[in-house]
């Protein structure tokens, strides 16, 4: 039922909440989605700046904890882990593409695609290699020894991009990625997210509050106040 | 390993704060090194001083003198005499030799030149038992001594003083106005432990000096050298036994005399330099902690203003374990560089000690490399807690962090 086009990780969140506390006081930022994405599905989940869009992703990415409810990869429940086993999923199966693209300061944008490489122990000179290859593939082949400072925000994104698919990853989570960019750069940005989704087959959870994005991939969730609306 | 290379090559990108930070353990290291290095050039001084004295060597000193109640001193009486010396050197089995020694402050004069100095009286066994020789010429034998001779043995610097780069032997000098022929001189044998130097002074036959220039008859010292090592302390209770029996002294008595083996005073020399090094080293010892200070701070700081790219590893993958050994290793590698430095350093600080004043400044080789180990020990322990703080960071509130 789930995993059913493609290599790309299935998802299911039930009931899935998240209360941050600040100095004291709770603030829900999710109360309660139930959510299914099927494997190698590309979504946009949509909604105005603090409904919990963002909230949302980082949980699917195993960067935060949901407060209660409960998130499967594929059968694998994955909500409660600890910090070593959620950060070798990471490693292995998520790929992050950030709206401040997050390269690592005063490093080049070939070890920048290495990195997750690295922390999976791989050999220096196979590390490289791929390294090299998907820089090429995202058109950064020219540019491997610049840093972030020397690089144009669409080129940093497509860093960026390269680094998400630098190991494979079954599952791409897109916080705005167009978002700090020109409508040109955007445009290539998001065309090269999504060929290389349907290259992979890789499963793509892109978050926006452009509908104009939102129409390119072939589902959109609506995120309002913490909770999905319409049909889910 | 990669981990580790990747803690160092983030230090090279930020070059002068790691190396104002190492600054702190190079300190801290090179001051050890120095003041370890330079305490045990004083102790090889002090026990090579008290080695040239002879190794075997037993010196015997009058005791006090007693004026109404009060003791003056060691040394202050005038019981000993050339006969106890003889006594010592005869009947002892296991005193190889020795000699009775007197010495005052004298004006001598060359024909040429006048050198204030001191007179020493001494046997003809007073070489052999000091392991001294001389230079040039010869001694005075038997002979002089019992005939009262007017001759005289220089030291170095007395021989230069009066007579220059001319040769002294057969010459006449004048002690207290009364001519002397100069029949030898001495080989140089530098500071006594006393820290007075041996090469400043005239020896004469000791029943001259006692006769005619200070009429008296005691002497002021005797020097006794046992046959070897392990016999001084039988030779001590020897001498002990036949000084009691010649100055009528009960076994259970107070002796008008005392006995010093220079054994002993080395040993207690040993002793005290040991401690002055451990002090040092502990002193030094604490610049080096400030140093740890220094790397964790600057490790703290630096886990605070990388709080964002730690969370980027965190969301590439990077295990709370591989950022600990990253920021460890950073630490390590600070600490490191700092200690071998600072160990280089501190080799080089003691060559050039050597060069400009001579002191002889064993480098140690052991006790340096336990402290650039040591030092490198103490960044790492600085560097767990920022490096445990980093790899504790959550990952969300890190990408976050501005």
């Amino acid at each position: 039922m789930i995993n059913s086009d493609g290599p790309g990780i299935s998802l299911r969140l039930e009931a899935v909440t998240k209360i941050y506390s600040v100095s004291g006081e709770d603030l829900p930022a999710l109360r309660g989605i139930s959510l299914s994405i099927r494997g190698g599905e590309s979504v946009a989940i949509v909604g105005s700046s603090g409904s919990g869009k963002s909230t949302l992703l980082h949980l699917m990415g195993l960067l935060d904890r949901p407060t209660s409810g409960e998130l499967y990869f594929g059968d694998r429940r994955v909500d409660s882990l600890p910090p070593t086993e959620r950060a070798v999923l990471r490693n292995r199966s998520i790929g992050f593409v950030f709206q401040n693209f997050q390269l690592i300061p005063r490093t080049s944008a070939l070890e920048n695609v290495e990195m997750p490489l690295l922390y999976r122990g791989m050999p220096a000179r196979e590390r490289q290699d791929r390294a090299r290859e998907l820089l090429a593939s995202v058109g950064m082949g020219d540019r491997e020894q610049h840093t972030s400072s020397q690089l144009s925000g669409g080129q940093q994104q497509r860093v960026a991009i390269a680094r998400a698919m630098a190991g494979s990853p079954g599952l791409m989570l897109a916080d705005e990625p167009t978002g700090n960019l020109d409508s040109r750069s955007a445009a290539t940005i998001l065309d090269l997210l999504l060929s290389l989704r349907d290259r992979f087959k890789t499963t793509l959870v892109l978050v926006t509050h452009d509908m104009e994005i939102a129409q390119h991939l072939s589902r959109t969730v609506r995120v309002r106040d913490g909770r999905l609306e319409g049909p889910p | 390993m990669t981990l580790v290379l990747l803690g160092i090559r983030s230090l090279l990108k930020n070059p002068y704060r790691s190396i104002l930070t190492s600054l702190g353990i190079l300190i801290g290291v090179l001051s050890v090194v120095v003041l370890t290095g330079i305490a045990s050039g004083a102790k090889a001084l002090v026990l090579q001083s008290i080695a040239n004295l002879g190794p075997n060597l037993l010196v015997v000193i009058p005791g006090s003198v007693t004026d109404s109640g009060a003791q003056v001193g060691g040394g202050t009486d005038t019981t000993l005499t050339a006969e106890d010396a003889r006594a010592i050197r005869s009947q002892c089995p296991d005193i190889w030799n020795a000699s009775g020694a007197l010495r005052t402050a004298a004006q001598v004069q060359s024909p040429h030149a006048n050198w204030s100095t001191v007179i020493l009286g001494a046997e003809p066994s007073y070489l052999p038992v000091r392991d001294w020789r001389l230079a040039r010429g010869g001694f005075f034998g038997d002979q002089e001594e019992r005939g009262m001779a007017r001759v005289a043995v220089l030291g170095r610097i007395v021989a230069s003083r009066l007579f220059g780069l001319s040769d002294p032997i057969g010459k006449f000098i004048q002690i207290n106005h009364a001519p002397f022929r100069v029949i030898g001189i001495l080989s140089s044998k530098g500071q006594s432990p006393m820290g007075m130097n041996q090469d400043d002074m005239v020896v004469v036959p000791l029943t001259t000096l006692q006769s005619q220039i200070m009429g008296v008859t005691y002497v002021g010292v005797i020097l006794a050298a046992a046959t070897s090592p392990d016999r001084i302390g039988a030779a001590r209770r020897e001498i002990d036994g036949i000084l009691r029996l010649r100055h009528h002294i009960p076994p259970d008595g107070r002796p008008d005399f005392e006995i010093q083996a220079m054994s002993d005073i080395a040993k207690t020399a040993g002793r005290l330099s040991l401690i002055l090094t451990v002090l040092l080293a502990l002193i030094a010892s604490i610049s080096l902690i400030v140093g740890g200070v220094g790397i964790l701070n600057i490790m703290l700081v630096s886990v605070r203003e990388r709080t964002r790219e730690i969370g980027i590893r965190m969301a590439i993958g990077a295990r709370p374990r591989d950022i600990l050994v990253q920021f460890l290793s950073e630490a390590a590698a600070l600490s490191f560089f700092g200690a071998m430095a600072g160990g280089a350093g501190g080799v080089l600080f003691l060559a050039g000690i050597h060069l400009a004043v001579g002191w002889p400044t064993p480098i140690p080789w052991e006790g340096l490399l336990l402290t650039v180990a040591g030092a490198t020990l103490l960044g790492i322990l600085f560097g767990l807690y920022p490096a445990w703080r980093a790899s504790r960071l959550d990952p969300m509130e890190a990408l976050r962090y501005e």
